[in-house]
């Protein structure tokens, strides 16, 4: 904290992306959140009080954190171990395994949704595997539901929940299992003491990734649950593209916005917490 | 030693990679409060026997017992052997306090003695400056000094050091042996350590195992090996040797006469006459100069070759007839002795080792 800040000219290097990035994004978001002050009058908060005291809209945000929320914990339970098996792979295996994560991702969604249509439909693999295994009583539609939305949503987003994780891993002295373990520690204890807090902030980097992905997704919600289930995404997009009405997409496009950087801000708080592990 | 011989009880441990037999039968039974080094080249199978030992890995064949028990199949965290790695393992997410802790929170020791173990162990490592100094910023020494007394505190039965030296600076190192060995002998713990640094491991030892190519060539006290070699590998591992070839010739009573490029020489042996066989000489056995009449001495003339000066001893090259060539090491040079000059060396005949030819080839 002593040291006077001195300017360091590689800085500049950062230069045009951030001149990019104030003209093509910096500058519109001002200009959208301040259109959801503002009225024929001046500024008013009254686009905030009449969209937050319509019940339907508390419904569109739960909505929103929700299927947020339940996509990334289904990421994050099918991401971890992967990232654990990524990271202890080595040669072709690991190639391989890095090549089928990020493969998909060059995948439309408009093109997985084909495939999601036919997986999530009542005859599909995932109503026969439901009923198979007991969890169902009779094959269901998972088109259209909650469900299927939060499945195929933990789909597009898995690699975004795997790739930090793994990144943290691979760094990680294997010797300190072995370490824990020749201290007496037997494998849940080194799996919460061990494991666990060095994994931490691939883990916290990886659910404010996908949490942001998720609450902000648009096309996604739109093919695999359609217009009765609104997002303040789907909102947003309705409110501009349908309504005609900027008020309102604004103050929705903030409040997710909001909901971003808190995230993200809360992330970094607990990554903060865990500072000596940097 | 105090009785106890099989306190650690190895069995025909065999292990094998990939088709490649890394393990190859290997006994060893260590007494209790034993200090022993595990000692070769990589590839020798030494880590893979700790780590047998440890439990971190467990044997194709053969068994482990410990103080009685038989731990093949225990794991690790059951079996009460600490171990310190080459690269010390800290948690990096944990103070050097905290890191102490660790086996005592894993072991369910009670708290309140928590606090007077870790104080207790870190001050036998002179650490308790920095018991709330995250791990991160320690030096190599410094970390091996928490490691050591991570180990120690959850008082294991048996302590095992993987190359624990490896990453320090010479001066450091020979430091951190001494007072590594004098801490764990005033602690009465029994401890193997495993290092290819052949000094380190006849500094620190009662008895030294070496090994080669999965099997243990010889299991003694680090003078013993030293100057009785039972192997060629071992006399050519473990310090310097002049060596010369030769065959054996005529025996009278159980002195054998070997035919060499310097003439005769005579060894207490018993070879076949006509028998390809290596002879060989601990360099600081040799002295130069006149032999002394009477004793049993083996003597041949050279000429010097080369004079090394390494500080408290000296080396001499020297070449023979025919191109043998010998070593000398000697702490002072004789007056007159200088590179081209012919000398004669001389060596007692019990200092003489013979091998048979093709054991030399490690």
């Amino acid at each position: 904290m002593t040291t006077k800040l001195r300017f360091d000219p590689v800085l500049l290097l950062a230069l045009p992306a951030a001149i990019y990035m104030v003209i093509v994004f910096a500058i519109p978001v001002v200009v959208l959140v301040a259109r959801g002050f503002m009225d024929a009058g001046g500024f008013t908060l009254s686009n905030y009080v009449n969209f937050l005291s319509e019940p339907f809209n508390w419904v569109v945000i739960g909505n929103t954190l929700r299927v947020a929320f339940w996509t990334t914990v289904v990421c994050l339970i099918l991401g971890y171990p992967t990232a654990v098996a990524l990271a202890r792979s080595k040669g072709a295996v690991q190639v391989a395994m890095l090549i089928a994560i990020i493969l998909p991702l060059s995948v439309g969604v408009v093109v997985k949704t084909f495939a999601w249509q036919i997986v999530l439909r009542r005859d599909g693999i995932v109503a026969a595997l439901l009923v198979a295994t007991g969890v169902w009583d009779e094959p269901k539609l998972l088109l259209f539901t909650e469900h299927g939305l939060v499945m195929g949503a933990a789909n597009v987003f898995l690699p975004f929940m795997i790739l930090p994780i793994y990144s943290v891993l691979k760094l990680a002295d294997p010797n300190l299992q072995d370490a824990a373990a020749t201290l007496g520690a037997p494998p849940l204890f080194r799996f919460f003491n061990v494991a666990l807090p060095l994994a931490m902030p691939g883990i916290v980097g990886g659910v404010s990734i996908v949490f942001s992905l998720a609450t902000s997704m648009y096309v996604i919600p739109s093919l695999l649950i359609g217009d009765r289930f609104q997002t303040l995404s789907t909102l947003t997009g309705r409110a501009f593209l349908l309504m005609r009405n900027e008020a309102l997409g604004a103050t929705t496009a903030t409040i997710l916005l909001f909901l971003a950087v808190a995230i993200v801000a809360c992330s970094a708080l607990l990554s903060r917490g865990k500072g000596d592990s940097r | 030693m105090a009785g106890n011989e099989g306190f650690l009880d190895v069995g025909g441990a065999e292990k094998s990679f990939a088709g490649h037999r890394v393990l190859n039968g290997v006994d060893i039974k260590i007494a209790r409060g034993e200090f022993v080094s595990l000692l070769g080249p990589s590839g020798c199978g030494k880590t893979t026997l700790l780590r047998i030992v440890s439990g971190l890995m467990s044997p194709d064949q053969g068994r482990v017992k410990l103080d009685g028990k038989d731990i093949t199949n225990t794991p690790p965290h059951l079996r009460d052997v600490g171990v310190v790695f080459q690269n010390y393992a800290l948690f990096p997410h944990l103070s050097v306090a905290e890191n102490v802790r660790f086996g005592l929170r894993a072991r369910k020791v009670p708290k309140d003695q928590h606090k007077a173990t870790i104080d207790k162990f870190l001050g036998l490592v002179h650490m308790s400056a920095f018991a709330d100094r995250p791990v991160r910023g320690l030096s190599g020494g410094q970390q091996q000094r928490v490691a050591v007394a991570r180990a120690l505190a959850v008082a294991p039965k048996l302590m095992l050091l993987d190359e624990p030296f490896s990453a320090l600076d010479r001066k450091l190192r020979e430091n951190m042996q001494i007072e590594l060995k004098g801490l764990l002998r005033s602690l009465g713990i029994t401890t193997v350590l495993v290092t290819h640094d052949q000094e380190e491991a006849l500094v620190m030892s009662d008895r030294v195992a070496v090994m080669s190519r999965g099997t243990i060539e010889q299991f003694a006290t680090p003078l013993d090996i030293y100057h009785k070699p039972t192997t060629g590998f071992v006399l050519e591992f473990v310090g310097h040797s002049t060596r010369i070839a030769g065959t054996a010739g005529p025996a009278e009573g159980d002195v054998l006469a070997v035919d060499t490029a310097f003439g005769r020489i005579f060894v207490q042996a018993g070879y076949t006459r006509g028998s390809a066989v290596t002879l060989a000489v601990r360099p600081e056995r040799i002295a130069l100069g006149a032999p002394p009449q009477g004793d049993a001495v083996n003597y041949i003339d050279a000429e010097v070759k080369e004079i090394i000066f390494q500080g408290s001893r000296i080396h001499v090259l020297l070449a023979g007839p025919n191109g043998a060539s010998a070593m000398v090491e000697t702490s002072a040079l004789p007056p007159g002795l200088g590179v081209g000059t012919q000398t004669t060396l001389w060596w007692r005949l019990d200092d003489t080792l013979i091998y048979p030819a093709e054991a030399q080839a490690a």
